[in-house]
């Protein structure tokens, strides 16, 4: 398995996603609106702290540390202790689910709005991944096959958040633990950083298993509707099994594209500058058509993960069904692609 | 081990009369002087040493007893002052438990005397019959003021693995508070406190004369108070001996690491004394070298200008390596630890804050020998307010840092020193007092933020109230007039008094004795076009409706201001409105009442109204109420919206790549 043919598979992928735009629009616009729930709380908070304040004007381009401590200090209404939670998540020590309890305000919202967000992203890959096998799609077919798998989608998606978190904890944090002591016994810090680089590496990549097995299900949930549930299970389990290179080659390449958008986006740096680089409206244009772009690839990645299934597939997990016939041709429902 | 009486010998032989002519004049007349010689057994972890205390009696009335600190004890068991009081903590986790401990084997008087057997163990400060870390001997004879003794005694010292400021880890030694240290005799007895969780540190002043006998293979990478004068072979060859001599210092303390990477620097600036630079670098942050000097010097000077010269010759920074951290940010005579992190961002001025925060120390607790346990702000408070002037005029604003993973990435966000770097005070402004004894505050959390955060800002605020040239004239005259002596904070208030000639005493009342908070507010600021006036008015004597011609016709704007005291501390504070067209008014309010309110009749229309303009207060705990705009800019808060959205997506699609 060369490093070309997972390119091969993400591009491919690619091509789809652009040649069904409308995919990238409806998961930009879930996320809009989950994101929109925010939108009128923060701005009003923001424009009765700010607006008369001397120290707004002071506050169009750059962020006051001051500001942000001081309204932490004196609202705690405002968002309980979600900074501490969300900076805890980047601890050795984690979170703990007591702290939920410390939840105000908008930071109270925000992780019941992460529930919604989990929720609608299964419901999403059902769309997606549904309307990715159908040649003549649209937003409706999005809406339909989307709600169609919804029930399963949603018992993978709880599955998959289950697994990452218990990954989480017992890769990372137990790990830490564990090894704390040891550790601080170590004579120089670069082995310590080496030690908790690979613990991080470790999570990451049973994170990338999780990922390409919930999503190789998925597709293969959608792929192979003539055999029962159980079935179609595991052999979407055993698609993701006979490919794993293949399949965390097309994840590496969607990891690559979408840190390249975001070193583009950090250096480009639209909203510095206060009103000197942009004003408003091109500034908010801008953040879109990033949002837009970054779903673009994401869109792609699923594409490709259908792609790197359908492709060779071995004689024990075939991921079409055995009528048709498998090649190395894209199916012919997919055939209008134009990369390869 | 070195046997006890020939050491003893060996260091009666040498004696103080010629230990005084080798290092010239004292800087200050010794109390307490100590010859030293000790040896590493680092299969043990243990320092033997015979140790000869020449102890003077300045004060009026005679000593019956001497009370010595025996501060390894701390680390003896976990029923000790320090661990109940730290409650298992240390410095950076769990205390270890490595055990340690510092034994008298003997102590005898110039005539063999032996003082052993009248030992016994005190807490005068918390009753805690547990603790072994006072101990006193009663004298056969008083010392009789002015009179001089000395007294001889072997000892043993047990490290613990570093967990909080001394001990060892490894190979690396960082050896403090280890030797048998007699108390501050006052007027009013013995001054001679237990080893708490936050103080450790009031001495007398004195000469230290100190040979360390360690294995061959720390050859060079010795590093202690004051400077080495000597290396010589001993043990058969297998060992090695230096020696090292400070005088007018009030404590001792070394370190020994076989990897150490040792750099030499010299300081010179002219109106300044020249002092050798020597870093004890872990080569792993060896290219951290020029940031440790750069500081020091920066320190050196800084420092230097306000309070005077540091007067000594050398200036030994540590660097701890990696697992004993917790030895970090420690001051010594002549002699600190720092710390520093392999990605530590320039940006972020660590390792350059600890250095100059540590070698501060140098004059807030070396020089100006304040009792740590009872004045616990006299020297971390001081020293942080002078450490932000350092670092601001050194480096300018510094940034925090995002931390992931334990990578630290800076933010790009100005953090200004001294307000933002000690914004923890707010959060527990109303907790405890500041001025308290340190190991009586209400709990740990506020020890650092009110002894070190307020301190530093209430003296900040006093510097802009006063002026910046005036302060730094107060502070130099506190600094010449109790050099080698031990200040209080009244005396600081008497050198501000008499460099201001007016009395600060209300200032200090409000702030260092005091939990109230300071917050003034700009609660109301409109300006609305005046409107023509109607009703009756007296015209030739006679009540007529509508007003005379020169009333008749509206002008200006009516423009009403109230600034409110939201804190319960009371301070004088600025006030200025400003008008369009560039007019202003500024006018200084007592700050007493709960409110004030300005009414500007037919004026210009008010743009906006400040209080405490010039951002003299420090200590206000929301400076972002401190002015209003009469016209509302929605700018900042549209921009920050539409980032939030945008960081909210984002998450979102964050929250789901993994799943």
């Amino acid at each position: 398995m060369s490093p070309r043919h997972s390119f091969r598979c993400f591009a491919r992928g690619l091509g789809l996603s652009l040649s069904k735009p409308y995919l990238a629009v409806s998961l930009w616009l879930i996320q809009l609106l989950l994101a929109s729930v925010l939108i009128l709380p923060i701005s009003n908070a923001l424009h009765d702290e700010l607006d008369h304040s001397v120290a707004g004007s002071r506050m169009v381009a750059n962020p006051d540390w001051g500001w942000w401590e001081t309204i932490q200090r004196q609202h705690p209404d405002l968002l309980g202790k979600f900074p501490d939670l969300a900076s805890g998540l980047l601890t050795a020590e984690g979170v703990k689910s007591s702290q939920l309890g410390e939840l105000r305000g908008i930071g109270a919202t925000a992780v019941a709005l992460a529930m919604l967000a989990v929720a609608l992203h299964a419901f999403a890959l059902g769309g997606i991944f549904g309307t990715l096998r159908e040649p003549q799609a649209s937003l409706v077919s999005f809406g339909r096959e989307g709600m169609r798998r919804f029930p399963a989608f949603l018992a993978f998606t709880f599955a998959a958040l289950a697994a990452s978190l218990a990954a989480y904890r017992w890769v990372y944090l137990e790990t830490g633990s564990a090894l704390k002591n040891r550790v601080q016994e170590l004579d120089t810090e670069g082995r310590a950083l080496t030690i908790t680089g690979l613990r991080v590496l470790a999570l990451l990549l049973v994170l990338g298993a999780i990922k390409l097995i919930a999503d190789s299900v998925r597709a293969t949930w959608v792929a192979r509707p003539d055999l029962p549930p159980i079935s179609r299970f595991f052999t979407g389990v055993g698609g993701s099994l006979s490919r794993p290179l293949r399949l965390f080659g097309v994840l590496l390449w969607y990891v690559i594209l979408t840190a390249l958008l975001y070193v583009v986006w950090l250096i480009a740096d639209p909203s510095a500058g206060g009103e000197a680089r942009l004003a408003l409206v091109p500034l908010i244009l801008i953040q879109q058509i990033f949002v837009f772009l970054r779903l673009l690839v994401k869109v792609g990645y699923y594409a490709g993960v259908s792609e790197a299934l359908s492709r060779d597939p071995s004689p024990e997990y075939s991921y079409v069904p055995a009528s048709a016939a498998p090649t190395s041709e894209p199916p012919a429902e997919v055939g209008s692609v134009p990369l390869e | 081990m070195l046997s006890a009486k020939a050491g003893a010998i060996a260091l009666a032989a040498l004696g103080a009369p010629l230990f005084l002519s080798a290092q010239g004049a004292d800087l200050t007349p010794p109390i307490a002087s100590y010859e030293i010689s000790c040896r590493l057994d680092t299969e043990k972890k243990i320092v033997e040493g015979t140790e000869l205390l020449t102890w003077t009696n300045r004060t009026s009335k005679p000593a019956e007893t001497l009370r010595f600190h025996l501060y390894l004890n701390a680390f003896r068991n976990n029923r000790s002052t320090l661990w109940k009081e730290a409650r298992g903590e240390g410095r950076t986790g769990p205390m270890t438990e490595s055990w340690g401990s510092l034994e008298i084997l003997r102590m005898t008087l110039e005539d063999n005397t032996d003082l052993l057997p009248t030992l016994s163990f005190l807490s005068p400060d918390d009753g805690n019959s547990d603790d072994r870390t006072v101990a006193e001997v009663r004298l056969p004879r008083p010392v009789l003021p002015g009179q001089t003794i000395r007294v001889a005694v072997d000892f043993r010292s047990r490290l613990p693995r570093v967990s909080r400021r001394t001990g060892y880890k490894g190979d690396f030694y960082l050896v403090a508070q280890w030797f048998p240290k007699v108390g501050v005799l006052e007027e009013t007895g013995w001054n001679c406190h237990q080893f708490h969780a936050s103080s450790e540190f009031f001495a007398d002043f004195g000469n230290y004369d100190v040979s360390i006998d360690v294995p061959v293979r720390f050859r060079g990478k010795v590093g202690a108070t004051g400077a080495q004068i000597e290396e010589r072979p001993s043990g058969g060859g297998d060992r090695l001996t230096y020696r090292f001599r400070q005088r007018s210092v009030h404590d001792f303390a070394w370190t020994a690491q076989p990897e150490y990477l040792v750099v030499h620097d010299h300081f010179h600036e002219a109106g300044l004394h020249d002092v050798d630079i020597t870093l004890l670098l872990q080569p792993e942050h060896a290219g951290q070298a020029d940031r440790h000097l750069r500081a020091a010097r920066a320190a050196l000077s800084g420092y230097g200008r306000v309070l005077g010269p540091y007067p000594y010759d050398t200036l030994t920074i540590v660097d701890p390596p990696w697992g004993a951290r917790a030895a970090g940010g420690m001051e010594y005579p002549t002699f600190f630890t720092a710390g520093t992190y392999l990605s530590a961002p320039a940006s972020v001025h660590s390792p350059e804050g600890v250095t100059i925060h540590e070698f501060g120390h140098q004059y807030f607790y070396g020089l100006l020998a304040s009792n740590e346990f009872e004045e616990p702000y006299l020297d971390e408070g001081f020293n942080t307010y002078m450490t932000g002037r350092v670092l601001a005029n050194s480096y300018g604003p510094n940034h925090p840092v995002l931390s992931i993973f334990g990578l630290r990435f800076p933010l790009g966000i100005d953090q200004h020193y001294p307000v933002d770097a000690n914004r923890r005070f707010f959060g527990v402004a109303t907790r405890d007092i500041h001025a308290t004894w340190s190991w009586r505050y209400r709990d740990p959390q506020v020890y650092g933020p009110l002894v070190y955060s307020h301190t530093a800002l209430a003296l900040a605020t006093l510097e802009r109230l006063v002026g910046t040239n005036v302060m730094d004239r107060a502070l130099r005259l506190y600094a010449d007039r109790w050099r080698f002596r031990h200040p209080h904070l009244q005396d600081f208030l008497a050198a501000v008094h008499d460099t201001t000639g007016r009395d600060w005493g209300w200032y200090f009342e409000r702030t260092f004795f005091s939990s109230g908070t300071v917050d003034y507010a700009v609660e109301e600021a409109t300006s609305v076009p005046a409107k023509p006036p109607k009703g009756l008015f007296e015209k030739d004597g006679l009540l007529t409706e509508g007003p005379p011609a020169e009333l008749g016709k509206a002008r200006g704007w009516e423009s009403v201001v109230t600034v409110v005291r939201r804190g319960e501390t009371a301070l004088p504070v600025e006030i200025l409105l400003r008008f369009a067209g560039g007019k202003t008014f500024r006018t200084l309010w007592d700050g007493e009442a709960r409110w004030t309110r300005f009414t500007v009749s037919r004026g210009p229309k008010l743009v906006e109204a400040i209080v405490d303009p010039d951002e003299k207060i420090l200590l206000d705990a929301d400076r972002f109420n401190n002015g209003r705009r009469v016209d509302g800019d929605p700018r900042a808060a549209a921009r920050w919206t539409s980032r939030a959205v945008y960081w909210v997506q984002n998450l979102i699609d964050f929250l789901t790549v993994a799943w």
